[in-house]
């Protein structure tokens, strides 16, 4: 195992920026979570890494050593692709070997080493069959055999789960955490899916338009993103974003957006410099409770515009002083849509973003 | 979709008369093949032969009829050989280069391929008598190979083509280099492609006339087709001997295709549907 280092990274197809001066750390062992929309470039930042794709700039280093200018075949990485990528006419066991025999391993070390992951990934009995032959979660596991049999230095998953069903990829998600655990492997895993993100992630990197917009623990992206883009892109249903304004006001700031005001726990010694500014604020819809909460909170009231009940909470959507918001509730409110209501909205829990950065 | 009456006899009379009108000429050659000598040009034509096989006997034993199928598989085999050792790494290339213009020269090959021969002629027998290979196999195996290159690299660059990419750069990563990924790993996923490559190039090869009359004129050098019609003297035209020639040189390519049948099924109809 190894640690991995970018620096600097950039990537132009043509005139187009894909990738915008990435440097990144991945400790040894550590789980990292390349999460971002389609297009983002989360993938080739991948590539990159593996060698398959050469970037415009910047250096990446696998331990200590800078791997720029060598083939995939010789940067000691193994790689799980989206559409597994098996090789069609080899079996479950000539595919998990075929690495080993590249790499000249002697039979006998082959055969033990496909013993040892045939039984961890409890793949045994499929060794055998061709790829065809098994379904979409016995693929995946032999993709994922295939990279953990040749102990590489690091390893790279490209949206692995991705083509697999729901119940599967919850399941295999649990097994991912647990294999992570057990090999302590460095990895990296691209991915769109904020859920995969925030349970497998040690560490988790968000991508859009070639940049990174926050590193961080799933924790920390969670309650406390740097920016909108980060705030609406973690968490489902999404952060409540209001477009609105800052006014200096004699008991500190307000947060105005047409008939929408909130006083906001801002420190005063920012107040010239954020007096009549632009600003987003954004609201998790669990921090929207229907009830009193037992910390500080403001109270307004509101129409219920629909209920949805998803079984274990529900998803109360509401309008507050002209702004549409969804609120998270763990049980059903009493009241119908068309009723009104009371919210509550706990100062503590606010989200203030000014000039696309965090403030509060 | 149920189909009415008149669809059917329409349905039934296209197919019977298409099999029909490609398998008649072919069948009237077997039976002739089997007939005895003064029913070959009897008028009315009887259609079913009595069985006698003086015709093969006379092609086998007094022609020589198995010399040139020798000479054939010599050149047929050596040709799909050679072409295809080279057309695999070509086709490779263009279809997975990111080079630009490998689409202009996949078009130049198609319409090298499309220069009559008549027009090549001339210059092909002059080289080959520069270089010596007037009269000989391998003088008849070089314009057969550059002639069929064109249609098997097509053929094979359609195959790679179509082979999801990944394979290869899951292959990178395992350890290959580009020659092994090739080896390794696209060859034997190609298998239906270079079976198909290879039967069209036996054929071509294994049929051509033209250059085969032109090149070798040793009688001892000859291939089959040549070989069956200079079995025509100035005054006779031996049809019988020529049916019974023609049927035992169409069954090696029979046997040879029936034989890689689904292979050939699947590399003709590659890229028709995702497999």
């Amino acid at each position: 195992m190894a640690s991995l280092r970018l620096e600097h990274i950039s990537k132009m197809f043509g005139r187009t920026t894909v990738l915008d001066d990435i440097s990144l750390h991945a400790a040894d062992g550590e789980f990292v979570v390349l999460l971002g929309p389609s297009g983002c470039g989360k993938s080739t930042l991948l590539r990159i890494i593996a060698g398959l794709e050469q970037q415009t700039s910047g250096t990446v280093r696998i331990g200590e050593e800078i791997v720029d200018a060598l083939p995939p075949r010789e940067r000691d990485i193994a790689m799980v692709f989206q559409q597994y990528a098996l090789y069609p006419h080899l079996t479950v066991r000539e595919n998990l070997a075929f690495g080993l025999k590249m790499r000249k391993e002697p039979p006998a070390v082959i055969e033990a080493r496909l013993a040892e992951v045939a039984k961890l990934l409890e793949i045994e009995d499929l060794l055998d069959r061709k790829p065809k032959e098994l379904s979409g979660g016995q693929r995946q596991r032999v993709a994922m055999g295939r990279a953990i049999v040749r102990k590489p230095k690091l390893f790279l998953f490209d949206e692995p789960l991705s083509n697999l069903d729901a119940r599967l990829r919850a399941s295999m998600r649990v097994e991912l955490k647990k294999l992570h655990r057990r090999l302590q492997a460095t990895i990296v895993y691209v991915t769109h899916d904020q859920v995969e993100a925030m349970t497998l992630g040690d560490t988790i990197v968000i991508l859009d338009q070639g940049r990174i917009q926050q590193i961080g623990a799933p924790e920390q992206i969670y309650q406390e993103p740097s920016n909108p883009f980060v705030a609406s892109f973690i968490g489902s249903p999404p952060m409540n974003l209001i477009e609105g304004q800052i006014r200096c006001v004699e008991e500190g700031f307000e947060f105005r957006a047409g008939n929408f005001v909130l006083g906001l726990p801002l420190r005063s010694g920012e107040a010239s410099r954020l007096d009549g500014k632009p600003a987003i604020l954004g609201i998790r819809p669990e921090d929207i409770a229907l009830s009193a909460p037992p910390t500080p909170s403001v109270e307004r009231p509101a129409t219920i515009d629909l209920i949805e009940n998803l079984g274990a909470d529900c998803l109360v959507y509401l309008i507050v002083d002209g702004q549409r918001l969804i609120a998270r509730a763990s049980s059903v409110p009493p009241q119908q849509a068309g009723e009104t209501c009371t919210v509550f909205m706990s100062f503590s829990k606010f989200h203030v973003f000014i000039d696309g950065r965090r403030i509060a | 979709m149920t189909r009415t009456r008149g669809e059917h006899v329409l349905l039934w009379g296209g197919i019977l008369l298409a099999v029909g009108g490609s398998l008649f000429p072919f069948l009237w050659l077997v039976s002739t093949s089997l007939k005895s000598p003064i029913y070959v040009e009897a008028i009315p034509p009887t259609w079913w032969p009595d069985g006698s096989l003086v015709f093969y006997r006379n092609v086998l034993f007094e022609h020589r009829l198995f010399d040139y199928m020798i000479n054939s598989a010599i050149v047929a085999g050596s040709t799909t050989g050679l072409a295809l050792l080279v057309a695999t790494p070509a086709a490779y290339a263009l279809a997975r280069l990111r080079l630009p213009g490998t689409a202009w020269i996949l078009r130049g090959l198609l319409c090298v391929a499309m220069f009559p021969q008549i027009v090549i002629a001339g210059p092909v027998w002059r080289m080959l008598e520069r270089l010596g290979g007037l009269n000989t196999h391998w003088g008849l195996v070089l314009p057969y190979v550059a002639l069929t290159l064109p249609l098997a690299v097509w053929i094979l660059a359609t195959f790679f083509n179509d082979l999801p990419r990944e394979l290869e750069e899951a292959a990178s990563i395992d350890g290959c280099t580009t020659g092994q990924t090739l080896m390794y790993v696209m060859l034997p996923l190609a298998v239906p492609g270079l079976f198909t490559a290879a039967i069209l190039t036996f054929i071509y090869a294994w049929n051509e006339f033209f250059f085969a009359l032109l090149i070798l004129t040793d009688p001892a050098k000859h291939t089959l087709p040549v070989g069956i019609a200079l079995f025509q003297g100035e005054f006779t035209m031996p049809w019988g001997e020529i049916a019974a020639a023609s049927v035992l040189a169409t069954l090696p390519l029979i046997v040879v295709v029936l034989l890689f049948q689904r292979g050939i099924i699947g590399g003709l109809s590659a890229g028709a549907i995702k497999g």
